[in-house]
């Protein structure tokens, strides 16, 4: 299928149910206000991004070190580290590792890394049941679903389709109240935790310089997950270093204000080696498997800076695009805009589509805590991907950007154009004419035709406009 | 640094390293040029810092905690123990883990004074906090090793003494903070653990009860930590 009619299918998709639209929009204008009610209220916001940008990109162009570093302090500690190239290699070692120690029940606390490489599946194949335990991600693993945002999973579900999934799914007695379907989630996973011998986590954070992860959480599933089992495996990205623990609290202070508001997750735990000696609690044996899939190439080429990442969210919840959408128009684990630059550079071909299906209006970069310059990035491999663009397309494009170089040719346009289009649409050119009927019709479907005003702005400038203070 | 000057440790995980090392030096061939390390800049923390050091901070640290969802009791020192009491009776708990630890504000003394009270009134008390006790306790009390005054965060680490599960599992924690405990901004936290000459295997800065919002935006407290979170500060 062409990935381009596959986007398109998807789009209409999503707009299908409007009550999934408005539950988006709903949701992701509150995060939007909450967001920026906690950044007003910070001191040195603008200081803290420009130092967090900072960190993470140096992180990034001095790799290598850091993550030896890492592994270097994590193994002292009595973690065991591995080191998986892709997708099928992560899945390998992690069930290898719960085969061999005859684990049978994992629980999983949220983590982008699993879902990447497609954990789940691997570890159901390989005997081993796996169990989600934020909340979110427990409705989708019930109800079969798949995530729509980084953040908050089930942002495209309302309390009715929750409600049914766990009466449908869990046997319980049909409840709409967010309290109550939260409790009785609560006691369904409380009897897995006591039970599980194996956890499942990503990491924030992993810090270089004492062998740290770091996990922010808000449910406390997190906690329970590297708390309970006997073993902790930890799927970390290549690209999580961050190189002293001082280092930290930079990010943090940005990192759950940018994602829902507050002023830090309701947990931020720190994870430095496997339970110790004389320990009351706490997994025997930590896991630390390194995941590179596709991001040693990113490093290499013109995107790295996308991997400053710090999957926060906001991106997704500011963008118009996302909001109309939804996060499953996107067909990738990354939607958004952050998904928009990921998805192509992971996945190639089948995602290439996904940077045009953008306005560029901005509002991702100056949300974005870490500064991603995610318009800018857009914009780039849209470029990269020229050459595959219908030859029609890129006639035009070329004619347009051939013109838009000249001032002269603007200016005639532009008065041709006024004559063209009068503002009472009865000029030669308006809806009804035959050009919109073909090959013009898809642009005016769904918008107006454009309606020039009197003046251009070049006129009214001249005119005086500029004077007026 | 060069990863041939790290010779592999003689440990199990050693096997899991080659393919690491072997990624590590192509990565260094392929895309890092072999050139003098350029060190972070330092952090400007004095520039970045929320919260100074001089500013009152019990009152910001009572605020915080509030903010975040913490039902803060501000007590004389004397008084703690009868307002643990009474939180735990209106609660009507039956169980109550109490874990002691020297370096926190719920030493062994006072922990034997509450277990002493609290049984004398028929409330079993256990010092336990493995796996069935944990599950069945309807409250824990707990001492914190710091708390921040910038966020409203209480700081609980693992340790021979402190459960991981101790601030996590039983429904309603209780956490004795001293004023003396109090740190004014995130960044004095930080700095204060980097001079730890070893990190606890689990450090966990807890700022207010466990939370959800995942259906439709509704805020739930209690998912799987504890849903109320209550603070004894008591000045000293
Ligand atoms: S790109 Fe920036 S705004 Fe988007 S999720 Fe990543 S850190 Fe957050």
């Amino acid at each position: 299928m062409n990935p381009t009619s596959g986007l398109r299918a998807r789009l209409a998709e999503a707009h299908r149910d409007q009550r999934v639209v408005d539950a988006v929009h709903l949701a992701t204008w509150r995060k939007v206000e909450a967001r920026a009610d906690a950044m007003a209220g910070l001191r040195h916001y603008a200081a803290l991004r420009d130092r967090a940008a900072q960190i993470r990109q140096h992180t990034l162009d001095h790799l290598p070190q850091y993550l030896e570093q890492f592994v270097e302090r994590a193994t002292a500690l009595g973690a065991t580290v591995h080191f998986a190239a892709n997708a099928d290699a992560a899945c390998a070692t992690v069930c290898d590792i719960a085969v061999s120690r005859g684990l049978k029940l994992a629980v999983k606390s949220k983590s982008m890394t699993t879902e990447e490489v497609h954990l789940n599946d691997a570890l159901l194949a390989a005997g081993v049941r796996v169990v989600e335990t934020d909340l979110g991600e427990f409705i989708v693993q019930i109800d079969r679903d798949r995530p729509s945002h980084i953040i908050t999973p089930i942002i495209h579900k309302d309390r009715r389709q929750v409600a049914r999934a766990m009466a449908r799914e869990l046997g319980c007695p049909y409840t709409e109240d967010p309290a109550e379907m939260t409790r009785i989630a609560r006691q369904h996973l409380r009897d897995i935790f006591r039970r599980c011998d194996l956890g499942i986590t990503g990491a924030n954070f992993a810090v270089a310089e004492t062998g740290t992860l770091c996990l922010v959480t808000n449910e406390g599933n997190g906690r329970m997950t590297v708390t309970r089992p006997r073993v902790h495996v930890a799927l970390v990205g290549i690209e999580k270093i961050i190189p002293r623990l001082i280092d930290l609290p930079v990010i943090l202070k940005l990192l759950a204000r940018s994602s829902t508001g507050q002023p830090l997750g309701a947990y931020t735990t720190l994870i430095t080696g496997p339970r110790r000696e004389g320990d009351v609690d706490g997994p025997e044996e930590l896991h630390i498997v390194l995941l590179d899939n596709g991001r040693s190439r990113i490093l290499s080429g013109p995107f790295r800076e996308v991997l400053r990442c710090v999957r926060c969210g906001a991106c997704l919840n500011a963008c118009p695009v996302y909001r109309n959408v939804g996060g499953h128009a996107y067909n990738s684990v990354y939607p958004g805009p952050i998904g928009s630059v990921l998805s192509p550079l992971l996945y190639g071909r089948p995602a290439e589509e996904l940077p045009r299906a953008s306005s560029l209006c901005g509002l991702c970069y100056q949300v974005c805590p870490v500064k991603i310059d995610i318009p800018r990035l857009l914009v780039q491999l849209r470029t990269a991907t020229r050459a595959r663009q219908p030859r029609g397309k890129r006639l035009l494009m070329r004619a347009w950007a051939w013109a838009m170089d000249r001032p002269w040719l603007y200016r005639l346009a532009q008065r041709l154009m006024r004559r063209l289009l009068p503002d009472d649409g009865t000029g030669w050119i308006n809806r009804d004419n035959h050009l919109f009927r073909r090959p013009l019709r898809a642009w005016t479907a769904q918008r107006d035709l454009l309606r020039p005003p009197p003046q251009s702005f070049r006129e009214l400038w001249k005119g005086g406009l500029g004077d007026e203070r | 640094m060069s990863a041939e000057s790290h010779p592999a440790p003689a440990r199990p995980g050693a096997a899991a390293l080659s393919p690491l090392r072997d990624f590590l030096q192509r990565l260094r061939r392929e895309t890092y040029r072999a050139g003098p390390h350029v060190p972070l800049p330092a952090s400007p923390t004095h520039l970045l810092r929320e919260v100074a050091p001089a500013e009152n901070l019990v009152s910001r640290f009572q605020t915080s905690a509030a903010m975040v969802g913490c039902r803060v009791h501000r007590v004389r020192r004397d008084e703690w123990l009868a307002t643990v009491r009474g939180i735990l009776r209106e609660r009507s708990a039956r169980t109550v883990l109490v874990e002691p630890h020297a370096e926190t504000a719920l030493t062994a003394e006072r922990a034997a004074q509450l277990s002493e009270a609290l049984e004398a009134e028929g409330v079993a008390t256990s010092a336990q906090c493995v796996d069935e006790s944990l599950f069945a306790a309807d409250a824990s009390v707990t001492g914190v090793i710091s708390a921040l005054a910038e966020t409203g965060t209480l700081v609980c680490v693992s340790s021979a003494a402190s459960a991981r599960g101790a601030s996590l599992i039983p429904p309603v924690h209780i956490a004795l903070v001293s004023s003396s405990q109090l740190v004014a901004d995130l960044f004095d936290f930080f700095e204060r653990l980097g001079a730890w000459a070893e990190l606890p295997a689990n450090v966990n800065l807890i700022t207010g009860p466990s939370k959800t919002a995942d259906i439709e935006g509704v805020l739930v407290t209690g998912v799987h930590g504890p849903g109320e979170v209550h603070i004894v500060l008591t000045a000293d």
